[in-house]
């Protein structure tokens, strides 16, 4: 029996319960964060209180525009509680993609069949972009939907930019950490590659946005190069989108070129 | 085709360590060739060289005639294998599961899946993480074999089944062997293989030791006889016996009139019966040959050939 692309298929349909799972998550930040704007955001006595915190703070979590509605949708949703979603969302796909079916041992019966090893990672590296853009463009739906009720005068075409870069962001830490498990063939690995790209990429844009000395920094932050200029209030940067998808399809090349070359399960 | 699968000056090396030393065999089309030899012997290294999961250090294979590197999945869809350890994880019923490795294998008949799981006994409605060992080995039996392929490698295929249902895959080795196809498989105990295989290799620290015919293997096998006999001495019956080629071990009980002799008999049986034709038996016992005794004659080293005892027997697995 020939179907089209049957790894994409069991990868993207048996996983189904954990993509609801995700979406579900984050409808519900969104339904929970941006609805409060008008109230907290968008209030004199926030800003007020925005304005007595440490600026080192307010930089560190991207809260120096949230009294705007794009600037508070790019610091709570995108900038944090759905970048948080996403990425682990991301890299505990990407690391179960090659390395945990390895560990588990499941993938030396896949390779025993008529499949070859670029294929098994190509097609679940496409099961991963699928499910990453499928959430971010859940959020983008659910931004738009909630614009006019939560006040947030958000334009559809940099809402459009923002969710690229969202999707683009998760991906560069999914396809990290899809690539370590395919290097090493262990899960660990490839979630401890996933989650460093996304923790050091927000660190290094807390940290790199405190002083010019450190400002360095920010041109490592995967975070950075994605939300740097506030994609949300004032566009995307198409040249940042570009790398952050280029980067992802190279890492899942390195992936495919690693596994081929190399003994499985053992 | 006359070789289903040839290997030769076989090694593997996991880094430093080198795990096969050397292996050469052949599997005749349409065969059953049964590879033996304690855990870590490097059968299932072995194996997975086969299907290209594990690529060889030096040396050729040839499965059907190609290189299992070059030959690619068009190579592995004539291939039915069961892994040595068969995880199952997620949480699909057997029936999705099969359906998948169906679409990335050689074409299945319809019905053929349902056909096998049932006579296995397998519920293909179930999940497969809430199966049982013996039921996940089933699934991975059905895999193996819905596609009839033209070889069918089997890493100890019967482990985890109930006696019926390893009747029942005996039955579905002979059938495969009927329609011609051929059948590797891997065991850590010789009696299983020998009921099926016509060839029996063993394989100890990643060298082929030794490759025997089943029939061969059985020839070359020590039996042990018994027998009670009246109207004769001890002393007459040992001397009797002690003549006939091949006799060894000799026991003998009198008591009341009536002998009681116990010994081994190794190679033709046709002189011991002829010597035994001589006496008046009242009970005769001849047992079926232990090829497990013989070939763990070939495991133990060159100078201890005698039979072995249960104490190397067991050490020896």
């Amino acid at each position: 029996m020939s179907t089209t692309l049957p790894l994409f298929r069991r990868a993207f349909f048996d996983s189904w319960r954990s993509t609801a799972a995700w979406a579900a998550g984050l409808a519900a930040a969104t339904f929970l964060y941006l609805p409060l704007y008008p109230s907290l955001g968008g209030s004199a006595q926030m800003q007020d209180m925005i304005d007595a915190l440490p600026a080192e703070m307010t930089k560190a979590l991207n809260y120096d525009q949230i009294a705007t509605g794009p600037g508070y949708t790019q610091a709570t949703l995108f900038g944090l509680i759905g970048f948080l979603l996403m990425t682990i969302a991301s890299v505990g796909w990407g690391a179960a993609a090659v390395g945990g079916d390895e560990e588990s041992g499941q993938l030396e019966l896949t390779l025993a069949h008529g499949v070859t090893r670029v294929q098994v990672v190509l097609e679940r590296a496409l099961s991963l972009f699928l499910r990453v853009v499928l959430l971010a463009a859940l959020v983008f739906v659910l931004v738009r939907l909630l614009n006019d009720s939560a006040q947030l005068n958000i334009r559809p075409e940099n809402l459009f930019g923002a969710a690229v870069l969202f999707a683009g962001l998760a991906l560069l830490s999914g396809t990290a950490a899809l690539c370590a498990g395919a290097v090493s063939g262990r899960r660990t690995y490839g979630l401890a590659a996933g989650a460093a790209v996304g923790v050091l990429g927000y660190v290094f844009n807390a940290v790199g946005r405190q002083s010019e000395d450190v400002e360095w920094l920010l041109d490592l932050s995967a975070y950075h190069w994605a939300y740097g200029n506030s994609p949300v209030a004032n566009g995307a940067e198409w040249a940042a989108a570009g790398w952050l998808w280029g980067i992802s399809a190279a890492l899942v090349a390195g992936a495919a070129f690693a596994v081929n070359r190399r003994d499985v399960g053992t | 085709m006359a070789q289903a699968i040839s290997t030769r000056s076989l090694t593997k090396k996991f880094g430093r360590r080198e795990v096969l030393h050397g292996v050469d065999f052949a599997v005749e089309a349409g065969s059953v060739f049964g590879v033996i030899g304690p855990n870590g012997a490097g059968k299932t290294t072995t194996m997975r060289c086969l299907l290209d999961i594990i690529r060889p250090t030096s040396g050729e294979v040839r499965v059907l005639g190609k290189d299992p590197r070059a030959g690619g999945p068009q190579l592995r869809r004539r291939i039915g294998y069961l892994p040595g350890e068969l995880f199952l994880e997620g949480r699909v019923t057997g029936r999705t599961l099969l359906a998948h490795y169906q679409a990335i294998s050689g074409p299945v008949a319809p019905g053929r899946i349902d056909a096998l799981a049932e006579r296995l006994g397998l519920d293909l409605d179930s999940h497969t993480r809430k199966l049982s060992k013996g039921n996940k080995q089933k699934l991975g039996l059905v895999q193996a074999f819905m596609h009839d392929p033209e070889l069918l490698v089997l890493d100890e295929p019967t482990s985890g089944l109930d006696p019926l249902v390893q009747q029942e895959f005996h039955a579905m080795m002979r059938e495969a062997q009927h329609k011609g196809q051929t059948i590797f498989l891997s065991s850590h105990v010789l009696s299983e293989v020998q009921q099926t295989a016509d060839t029996v290799a063993i394989l100890r620290d990643g060298r082929i030791i030794a490759v025997e015919s089943v029939s061969g293997l059985r020839e070359g096998a020590v039996r042990r006889v018994r027998f009670t006999a009246n109207g004769t001495t001890a002393h007459d019956a040992g001397a009797l016996l002690g003549g006939v080629p091949g006799v060894g071990h000799v026991e003998v009980l009198e008591s009341g009139g009536s002998i009681t002799l116990s010994a081994t008999v190794e190679g033709a049986i046709q002189p011991l019966v002829r010597a035994l034709g001589t006496l008046e038996l009242t009970d005769l016992v001849l047992e079926e040959p232990d090829l497990e005794e013989s070939v763990l004659k070939m495991y133990s080293s060159p100078a201890d050939t005698g039979p072995a005892d249960a104490g190397q027997r067991e050490a020896a697995r």
